[in-house]
């Protein structure tokens, strides 16, 4: 059978030729796509590691005040911010704070390992106010104040990505300095995790520096410039007035501005959706290009084979058969195609391209050949049915 | 004349044809019209995005003979180190404000968002400082009043030009606001003129509050390069543009790299939207002078061509089986003696006939999906236009596909004997 189906596909060779390079294309495109989504699912099911909700974000942008002069006037606003009765918790913290385009990042060492990290740089408040799970060792206190190292909280992300199974609590490892004879950066905690952007990013390795005001050693350096505010429950936005107020007093002739961290998120990740939109959409419109191409195309060539399927039908094959043969060539020729598919996109997986997981693109492998077997007999069912019907008697008398 | 009158009636009678036989085969007509349409509605989409990103609109009229200088760059090989940023206000007035050539030069701040309030609610705005170029190099529609001149600069007053959307959303609707004062920043600005909205893509002139750059806290002993300006430049005409680089290009070379134990070598250009913002940032190389856009072009060509190619195996699959499919009416027709030239004008007539109809629902589709991309507010304040040349180049392709794939079978038909076509010949 399988072999009679061959010899019929090499006869036709030529329209053949053209519906397998549609079917070699969509796969293609197909896979583009789902591994897209796979990726962003794949991320989505992660945990995100922090509490948004509840949290306003003020940007701090001064003038030409002296570092030491900045970090007092920070003092002065994060004491004067926790004083009102709304408020639960304000931090001090990096510009890069949760959905913002701000990025920090660089090698973190242990030993001869190293893997790429984002950091950031915070106070005590700041696991309190974002709600950080801890899963292994402590948060900051003012006991780090008068250590000699530099002491970070890792995510768990970091610590698989270069600790495995080892202890990681207390251990003084070479860190950012990357300078593994003089170690100076002391972890004390794990956190389970802290996606920077947002809940379709991939979970990242990443690190969390403890920095304070009053730290003489730094004064010149002002390490802070973002102030994150936790309100109360039932808190509504005409607050932001009274606070902006309050700081502007404070902060005078700086610039402020201040954002809810729900209204960030919706427009990042309207942003980091677009692509994947786009190319749904895109893609949907090629693959039902493709389907009633095929459709029309299969419908003619059956068509045109009307006296061969009465001959069949004429020397005893039952219809069922006829249905079979016609959606069988359709398979095989899908199969050709798929297999083609295969040896182009598993190269994403082999030669690891992307740095993407390749469960994503077995995933998204699975699920195009699956939509183009699907695709293929739909578009193959309906004109063989019809074929399958042929009459003996009419289909000869045509002739 | 009396064969020009018999070449009408026979272009007529094709047509006539052409249209039962569409008619006739509804199916493989919607599938061919399907495929031209959409096709040709995703390329004018896209096009048009580009466009309103990078092609000459209000208030950025005149890019022909515009350039800007986005950002500064320091590189050292030794220590693969890189800054990228953009330039600072100091850079811009010591360097680029001298250059002879060009007509005016504009410096502008890259905007930030800053709050104020209505009546208890918060009001996101995004603020620019600019000097008085900035308002004669671009050209803003004025809803009312003017912008600040070079006596506000000078005296550093709190003077404001602002958006359509910020007038109506901080005085009301249509209120007439010139004159009247705006708290932004904690900064009282007294309005000095109202313009129409300009949308967040055109980074050069966005902004939905201008405030003169006196007014701006610069640090006048700062000599950093690096900083939050840019610079609009304006050339006399489209073919002064090389003369002002190469003159910058000059300027350039002579700054001495600040930080030479990290950095050997500094860089800046003046060009275009597209190159400067987008593609150098992209494609660029990392310690050469090469912008990447020849790479650029070569990755978008490949994009489009890869993207096309789909749709047209489809239409050559189609086209060749509906040919192949008339083989008796080809066969009938040659019997009664029609010459091949006859029968391939007739397909001739007919795939342009269909491609046509593709290329005009296209076009209304592409009409209807930019309004509704305009007006669902993905893109504030933007109206996107259909371009006509790319719209000429797909319709063009789509015909040239449609003629290939339709008319060499048919060609192929015709000349086999009229006993073989009528027989449903292979070809």
């Amino acid at each position: 059978m399988i072999r009679h189906l061959f010899t019929l596909i090499w006869n036709r060779k030529k329209s053949n030729f053209l519906m397998m390079t549609e079917i070699f294309f969509s796969f293609i495109v197909l896979f583009g796509v789902l591994s897209m989504a796979f990726y962003y699912i794949n991320n989505y099911q992660k945990p995100l590691g922090y509490q948004y909700d509840k949290v306003w974000v003020m940007n701090l942008r001064w003038n030409q005040e002296k570092p030491q002069e900045v970090k007092d006037i920070q003092r002065r606003l994060q004491q004067q911010l926790k004083s009102n009765a709304e408020v639960e918790g304000v931090t001090l913290t990096s510009t890069n704070v949760p959905f913002t385009m701000q990025q920090m990042s660089g090698g973190f060492f242990y030993n001869n390992r190293m893997t790429q990290s984002d950091f950031f740089q915070v106070d005590k408040d700041f696991a309190s106010v974002m709600q950080l799970k801890i899963t292994e060792g402590r948060w900051f206190n003012d006991q780090e104040q008068n250590s000699p190292y530099n002491n970070v909280v890792i995510t768990k992300a970091l610590r698989d990505a270069l600790f495995k199974d080892e202890p990681v609590i207390g251990k003084i490892v070479a860190g950012n300095s990357g300078d593994n004879k003089n170690p100076k950066t002391r972890i004390i905690g794990v956190i389970e995790a802290y996606k920077q952007k947002g809940e379709y990013a991939e979970n990242k390795p990443g690190f969390l520096e403890y920095r304070y005001l009053e730290n003489i050693a730094d004064s010149m350096n002002v390490p802070f410039n973002t102030l994150l505010i936790r309100v109360k429950p039932g808190v509504t936005s005409g607050f932001e007035e009274k606070l902006m107020q309050q700081a502007s007093r404070i902060a005078q002739g700086w610039t402020l501005e201040i954002k809810t961290m729900p209204e960030m998120r919706t427009s990042y990740n309207k942003v980091a959706l677009m692509p994947l939109i786009i190319f749904s959409i895109v893609c949907g419109f090629l693959i039902l290009n493709v389907a009633l191409g095929l459709f029309g195309v299969l419908w003619y060539n059956i068509n045109r084979r009307i006296s061969e399927i009465g001959l069949r039908r004429a020397i005893g094959a039952a219809s069922g058969q006829v249905y079979n043969q016609f959606v069988g060539e359709v398979l095989v020729l899908a199969t050709f195609s798929i297999l083609l598919g295969i040896l182009v996109a598993g190269q994403f997986p082999l030669l690891q391209v992307l740095g993407v997981q390749t469960s994503v693109y077995l995933a998204a492998m699975g699920i195009s050949v699956g939509i183009i077997y699907l695709l293929a007999i739909g578009c193959a069912a309906y004109p063989s049915r019809q074929a399958a019907k042929i009459q003996p008697a009419t289909a000869l008398h045509e002739e | 004349m009396d064969h020009g009158q018999s070449t009408k009636a026979m272009l007529k009678n094709y047509i006539k044809i052409a249209w039962k036989v569409l008619l006739r085969r509804k199916f493989f007509t919607f599938i061919s019209l399907f495929g031209i349409s959409f096709t040709l509605m995703i390329l004018m989409v896209t096009t048009a995005m580009l466009d309103h990103a990078t092609g000459s609109h209000p208030p950025e009229t005149r890019l022909d003979r515009t350039i800007f200088i986005y950002f500064n760059k320091m590189t050292g090989v030794k220590k693969g180190s890189l800054m990228n940023s953009t330039p600072s206000y100091y850079y811009l007035h010591r360097y680029v404000m001298p250059l002879k050539t060009p007509e005016k030069i504009a410096i502008s701040s890259n905007f930030k968002g800053v709050n104020s309030y209505v009546n208890n609610k918060r009001l996101s705005l995004d603020l620019k400082y600019t000097d008085t170029n900035f308002w004669e190099i671009l050209e803003f529609n004025f809803l009312e009043g003017k912008p600040f001149n070079q006596q506000d600069i000078k005296n550093a007053n709190k003077v404001a030009v602002i958006s359509r959307h910020t007038r109506d959303q901080y005085f009301g609707s249509g209120v007439p606001a010139v004159g009247k004062t705006i708290i932004a920043d904690g900064v009282s600005y007294r309005v000095n003129g109202v313009v129409e909205d300009v949308p967040i893509s055109r980074l050069n002139s966005y902004a939905q509050v201008w405030v003169p750059v006196s007014t701006a806290n610069i640090n006048k002993a700062d000599t950093g390069l690096f900083g939050e300006y840019m610079a609009i430049i304006l050339a006399k005409s489209p073919a002064d543009i090389p003369k002002i680089q190469a003159e910058y290009q000059h300027v350039v070379k002579q700054i001495k790299v600040p930080d030479p134990e990290n950095f050997d070598t500094f860089r800046s250009y003046a060009e275009g939207i597209l190159e400067g913002m987008f593609v150098r940032q992209l494609f660029g190389d990392r310690y050469g002078d090469n912008s990447g856009m020849a790479k650029f072009i070569a990755v978008v060509t490949l994009i489009v061509l890869l993207f096309m190619l789909m749709p047209t195996i489809n239409l050559v699959n189609i086209n060749v089986s509906r040919i192949l499919e008339r083989s008796s009416e080809i066969g009938v027709r040659k019997a009664f003696g029609a010459s091949s030239r006859t029968l391939i004008g007739q397909f001739l007539v007919e795939n342009i006939f269909l491609t046509l109809i593709g290329g005009l629902l296209g076009l209304l589709l592409s009409a209807l999906v930019l309004q509704l991309i305009s007006n669902s507010g993905i893109i504030p304040y933007a109206q996107l236009t259909l371009n006509w040349r790319v719209f000429g180049i797909g319709l063009g392709l789509s015909l040239l596909f449609g003629l290939l794939s339709g008319v060499i079978p048919a060609y192929k038909m015709s000349k086999l004997q009229a006993v073989e076509a009528l027989k449903g010949g292979q070809l």
